[in-house]
């Protein structure tokens, strides 16, 4: 059972971030402004923390290779190693990580045996991403998974392939780390969640109260006088206008926000001409409010 | 030794391409008509002349220069092995597979570069040239592998291993003395081995062992100051 510990890391707009993690699913919701592809490259120990520690059962992968031989990675960006094809990028990563399986299978695995020829200079970005988590997914036995949006790969690689492989590491004890920026994603990758905003870490608790908040877009031909009404209503926390027709209206509560918004519109005389809300999606919403659960 | 074989393949992968034989095609090439010029002018020391100079003095540094940039990844050396690291390799053995693939190229392109050097340089009947290789080749591979462990080592400062210039530099300055200033780079003792002027008044087997020193010392200071 392995434990994965963040000690007052201070590195690149990550700020004072202290968590810990133990074996199961982890997500950490936020986008690569916030700091989580940092956070991934920091707890995979590809960088060593300007302050702070990164412990992955009391050791600092960053400068324990035998650490880092059980962590398995997937970067925000990711380039193969260099060689003149796929194939020989991935027998080359395996030969690194000291795994005798050949490099068809693991791309046969994930369903990526297309690429196999293919030269490494010619792939996207998207396809190097594909790869390398077929590598990451193909460890057999990690103590860690540091994965950087790996639903993202959804589309070369089947989701299939990518969720049960996941929750499978996490029954074996693996501490399985993933960041989302989307809801629905986070959703599906994992139990617990936490949240960087800007850097700042959010615990699941606090996190849920900032993932409550949503965002309403109406569209108005008298969005002015729509945004002076809803300025003063209590469910309303905030109302944007960048001009055009366009209001964002943000609250904490759909219901209550749409509500309001139309309530005070009829009680205006304000046509509505639509009301939607902003991504992510009202059953993604749902199933993440559903879904997550107290901190580690 | 795993890791040692992972950081030698890296570096083999990262020189490959159509450009490293190109450039030392393109080398071979200058430096034979270089020698040939030489001969014309001056056949009994065209090939002292052109070793010294346009081989020893100006191709092998700034071949190892470019060898030692492209094996690192135009990198600095203690993050030019992080590719394979992430996998769990160890840094240092992996390393240490990197410089020993660099010198051994830096050493082959140097012995290949002296050779037509002198073969441009001797003319074909020339009963000399056997010998002139076999002294020649000797302080080639070692210049060369010296040379490739100087810029590594070197590449060790800045950001992006820019103390690699800085190397490459002061060598020329530096190394082209024969005071004690120069004893610390391989300039000197490379030439003092090709029978020119010694650096602090140095044999020629003690040039050997500074050029071994230097060349220990590189290593030793490029692994240790790497994390593992």
């Amino acid at each position: 059972m392995s434990v994965l510990r963040l000690e007052a890391l201070n590195h690149e707009g990550l700020s004072n971030v202290t968590a810990a993690f133990g074996p199961g699913n982890h997500v950490v919701v936020g986008n690569e402004r916030d700091g989580t592809a940092t956070l991934i490259e920091l707890a995979a120990g590809l960088v060593a923390p300007r302050a702070g520690r990164v412990l992955l059962d009391e050791a600092a992968a960053w400068s324990n290779a035998a650490t880092r031989q059980r962590i398995a990675s997937l970067r925000a960006e990711e380039t193969l190693l260099p060689a003149p094809d796929v194939t020989r990028a991935v027998a080359l990563a395996l030969r690194a990580r000291n795994d005798a399986r050949s490099a068809a299978s693991v791309l046969d695995a994930a369903g990526l045996a297309r690429f196999a020829k293919q030269r490494v200079s010619t792939l996207t970005p998207h396809e190097s991403r594909a790869i390398a988590l077929s590598i990451a997914l193909s460890h057999h036995e990690p103590a860690l998974l540091a994965l950087h949006e790996p639903l993202g790969a959804i589309g070369l690689i089947d989701e299939q392939c990518i969720l049960p492989a996941l929750n499978a590491f996490a029954a074996a004890g693996a501490v399985v780390l993933c960041t989302a920026s989307r809801l629905e994603d986070a959703a599906r990758l994992g139990r617990l969640a936490s949240m960087l905003e800007g850097g700042q870490w959010l615990d699941s608790t606090r996190a849920l109260s900032a993932l409550r908040a949503v965002t309403v877009r109406v569209h108005t031909p008298e969005p002015r006088r729509l945004a002076a009404r809803l300025a003063e209503v209590s469910d309303i926390s905030g109302v944007e206008w960048a001009g055009g027709q366009e209001l964002l209206v943000h609250g904490s509560e759909l219901e209550r926000v749409a509500q309001s918004v139309v309530a005070n519109a009829r009680a205006e005389a304000i046509r509505i001409t639509a009301l939607k809300q902003d991504a992510p999606a009202l059953e993604a919403l749902a199933a993440a409010r559903a879904g997550f659960t107290g901190p580690t | 030794m795993n890791s040692v074989r992972v950081g030698f393949a890296l570096a083999r992968e990262r020189l490959r391409g159509a450009s490293a034989p190109l450039v030392l095609l393109l080398a071979c090439a200058a430096l034979f008509a270089i020698a040939v010029l030489e001969r014309r002018s001056d056949a009994s020391s065209a090939p002292d002349d052109v070793l010294s100079g346009a081989v020893f003095g100006i191709a092998l540094p700034i071949l190892a220069y470019l060898v030692s940039e492209r094996v690192c990844a135009y990198q600095r050396l203690t993050r030019c092995v992080d590719d394979v690291a992430r996998y769990g390799t160890n840094r240092r053995a992996a390393l240490l597979g990197v410089l020993l693939a660099s010198a051994a190229c830096s050493a082959l392109a140097s012995a290949l570069l002296t050779i037509v050097a002198l073969l441009g340089a001797h003319a074909s009947d020339s009963s000399s040239l056997a010998s002139d290789l076999r002294a020649s080749v000797g302080i080639a591979l070692i210049a060369g592998a010296v040379y490739a462990l100087y810029f590594a080592a070197a590449s060790l400062l800045g950001k992006r291993g820019g103390g690699r210039k800085w190397a490459l530099v002061i060598d020329f300055l530096l190394g082209a003395g024969s005071s004690a200033l120069a004893a610390p780079w391989p300039r000197g003792h490379v030439r003092n081995l090709l029978g020119g002027e010694p650096v602090i008044d140095l044999s020629q087997p003690s040039a050997w062992l500074a050029l071994s020193v230097i060349g220990g010392v590189c290593l030793a200071l490029s692994i240790v100051r790497t994390r593992e």
